[in-house]
């Protein structure tokens, strides 16, 4: 044997027994979400339904014959989420999956492309996402649409008949924050009702940073809708209810969207203001099993690992997300971009297939066409999921509307 | 008619809040001459600070003002102390300074309290007064006839007493201020920490009618500094009177107009009062370029 041939001898057994142990690596899921800064604690929470999807997987044996990893990538802009990527790349990530930010998601995904690593977003909202087509996208949960139909399916199915009022010529103001989120929900909230043969009395946007929301609550008031729809964030969300119950305005129907539904919320406005009040958002686990099958064991899943009741919904969101991506990794065989994209093309499971109700089918631009927000409503300070109506526990029954 | 007079009510009372908030910054605007960019930050530690009196020891918001108002004197002390006075002529570098302490103190709650966003419940935020067919939320009208009394008190403080004749005679040159035998120093910490217990006030007034973030400053700190500049520098009276016409004109604009455009409206008034009236309504002419001139 030449030297040169036991050269090439000894690099093929050094290759071959390389990727030997290649097989033994474990999948490593870089998770990209603020886990600082002002929303720290809804990134952590999103990564703990990773985290227990993870261990649900790594349970049965894990996927392909490997165990799954989970690897952080802290970001709260978009800036730390190209940063993010690239810092997990060089950790060995072979897929990248997030993000509670929209515009993390942005930035942190076409980072991801570069490396050509698939990045299967479980919850962000932009409509922008799936329709700039990235050859590495995949969004497995709902977004602003799914956002705005439900709260246009809520006005016409369970608010109208609860505050006994026909659809057509049901009054509604349409109020959002003034950026880009709040505004295209609105818009297409409008569009969805007035199809529907509903009134739009008016709409309005606001600065989420508003010192002062008295002008947006009289405008309101003074068209005398029946329902009042409000998409924003936290602080602005709670100082136009205060202004509301100072100005007393009262609409016969309060619906929220994306938030309200939180202690933040509890604490500023008081249970019994609250009492009511409906608010479209991310499924929650109390809904019934036959709507979301495993709902009830994520919660006794999140409760045993973390020894308390999840802070936000946004987890459980986050936990079938990373399920559907390992059924499609286990498709695919792979963890290659292009082979877990088209094994995902193909994956078809019904509504109501997994805890959050979701069924699973992408769209062309890889959008889950069958994952839909549910609407809750504070019951007695507490927060029960009324809609839809699959999705309601037999003994909850709708308070407080129309409110009095 | 109804709804104009709440309307005008809603804007009075609104621009209660910016005079409070602003009063402080006018203060160490006009005697130190420093654009102190951490005011916002005084006010929200405030917030938090009477949060915290209220949540740990149920001590209510219009009692820890007499807590919070002192505490935030002793940080204006600390920071004027500090960091502001060893950069004493480096006047780019103290407004440097005071955004990295704006930077700091935002971070710093946000650290401790993961941005979760705290609201002080009960009868303080849900008290409504209700006359002739008008609303208001106690808590502003509290607001507004702190700012009112504020303003009177601090008048009188800055006409009556040696100390207050110190702080104006510094405003308006402080080179022959010296020169009298006033010690400058002196008067830039006392004022200072004045205007950083104001923010105190504010914060502790504030605290029942918002949702607390880090981030809050920030909301008022931009019409506190056109308030600032419309009304006049070092002017109390100009302050105050500047902060009603904002709260004014921003709601009146954010309901006849579009609420989305309110600030717009507000900050075209102000530019143009700016190229009219470089001094601002009642600052005394010229007092916007004295000090500067002196520090350069």
């Amino acid at each position: 044997m030449t030297k040169a041939r036991l050269l090439t001898t000894a690099f093929a057994i050094m290759l071959l027994s390389g990727s030997a142990a290649m097989a033994q690596e474990p999948i490593r899921i870089g998770a990209i979400n603020p886990y600082s800064g002002p929303v720290a604690l809804y990134g952590d929470e999103v990564a703990r339904g990773y985290q227990l999807a993870i261990d649900e997987a790594n349970a049965k044996g894990g996927v392909i014959g490997r165990k799954i990893e989970l690897l952080r990538g802290d970001a709260g802009n978009p800036q730390q989420g190209i940063a993010a990527v690239e810092k997990l790349v060089s950790d060995k990530t072979d897929i990248f999956v997030g993000t509670y930010i929209s515009a993390v998601s942005n930035a942190a995904s076409d980072a991801a492309l570069r490396y050509s690593k698939i990045y299967w977003d479980t919850n962000a909202l932009a409509a922008d996402l799936t329709a700039r087509g990235l050859p590495n996208f995949v969004r497995s949960g709902p977004y602003a649409s799914s956002f705005a139909d439900v709260s246009a399916n809520a006005v016409k199915d369970l608010l109208g008949p609860a505050i006994g009022k026909p659809v057509k010529g049901l009054k509604v103001w349409i109020e959002s924050e003034d950026s880009i989120y709040g505004t295209s929900i609105a818009k297409q909230q409008k569009e969805l009702l007035e199809k529907e043969g509903v009134v739009v009395t008016g709409v309005g946007a606001h600065n989420f940073r508003a010192t002062d929301l008295t002008d947006s609550v009289l405008r309101a008031k003074n068209a005398a809708p029946d329902i009042w729809i409000n998409t924003g964030y936290v602080p602005d969300g709670n100082l136009l209810l205060r202004t509301m119950r100072e100005q007393g305005f009262k609409p016969a129907a309060i619906l929220l969207v994306g938030t309200g539904d939180t202690f933040e919320t509890l604490d500023s406005l008081g249970a019994e203001y609250l009492e009511g009040i409906t608010i479209v958002g991310y499924p929650r686990p109390d809904q019934t099993e036959t709507y979301g099958p495993g709902a009830a064991a994520y919660l006794a899943a999140y409760k045993a690992k973390y020894q308390r009741d999840p802070i936000a919904p946004q987890g459980m969101t986050a936990y079938v997300g990373v399920q559907m991506l390992i059924e499609a990794i286990a498709a695919a065989g792979s963890v290659d971009m292009e082979k877990v994209r088209a094994a995902a093309a193909k994956l078809d499971k019904p509504p109501k297939s997994y805890a959050t109700g979701f069924g699973l089918k992408f769209d062309a631009q890889f959008q889950n066409t069958r994952a839909f927000p549910t609407v809750v409503q504070w019951q007695s300070g507490k927060i029960v999921t009324v809609f839809p109506k699959e999705a309601t526990q037999p003994n909850v029954k709708l308070v407080n509307l129309p409110r009095k | 008619m109804e709804t104009f007079l709440n309307i005008l009510v809603s804007g009075i009372l609104l621009g209660g809040i910016y005079s409070l908030v602003s009063i402080g910054l006018n203060l160490i605007f006009g005697v130190v001459r420093i654009v102190n960019f951490a005011q916002g930050e005084f006010v929200m530690i405030a917030m938090y600070a009477t949060f915290f009196c209220f949540a740990k020891f149920g001590i209510g918001p219009y009692y820890a003002v007499f807590l919070v108002a002192p505490l935030l004197f002793v940080l204006g002390i600390v920071v004027q102390r500090l960091v502001l006075q060893p950069l004493q002529n480096e006047p780019m570098m103290q407004i440097f300074a005071t955004f990295g302490l704006l930077i700091l103190f935002e971070n710093s709650v946000l650290a401790i309290t993961r941005g979760e966003g705290y609201s002080l419940a009960g009868a303080y935020s849900n008290t409504v007064i209700e006359l002739f067919g008008l609303r208001a939320s106690f808590a502003r009208v509290v607001v507004f006839f702190a700012a009112s009394a504020i303003a009177l008190g601090l008048m009188l403080f800055l006409s009556r007493t040696m100390a207050g004749k110190a702080i104006r005679a510094v405003i308006q040159d402080r080179q022959s201020a010296r020169l009298m035998g006033i010690n400058v120093e002196r008067t830039y910490l006392l004022t200072f920490a004045l205007g950083a217990a104001l923010a105190g006030v504010a914060g502790a007034l504030l605290a029942p009618i918002y949702t607390l973030s880090p981030y809050i400053g920030g909301n008022f700190i931009l019409a506190a500094f056109a308030v600032v500049v419309l009304g006049g520098l070092g002017s109390v009276p100009g302050a105050y009177i500047g902060g009603l016409m904002v709260g004014l004109m921003e709601s009146f604009a954010g309901y006849y107009v579009d609420p989305a455009l309110k600030q717009a409206i507000w900050f075209i008034i102000f530019v143009v009062v700016l190229i009219v009236r470089p001094s601002g309504l009642m600052g005394q002419a010229g007092a916007e370029e004295v000090g500067l001139r002196e520090q350069t």
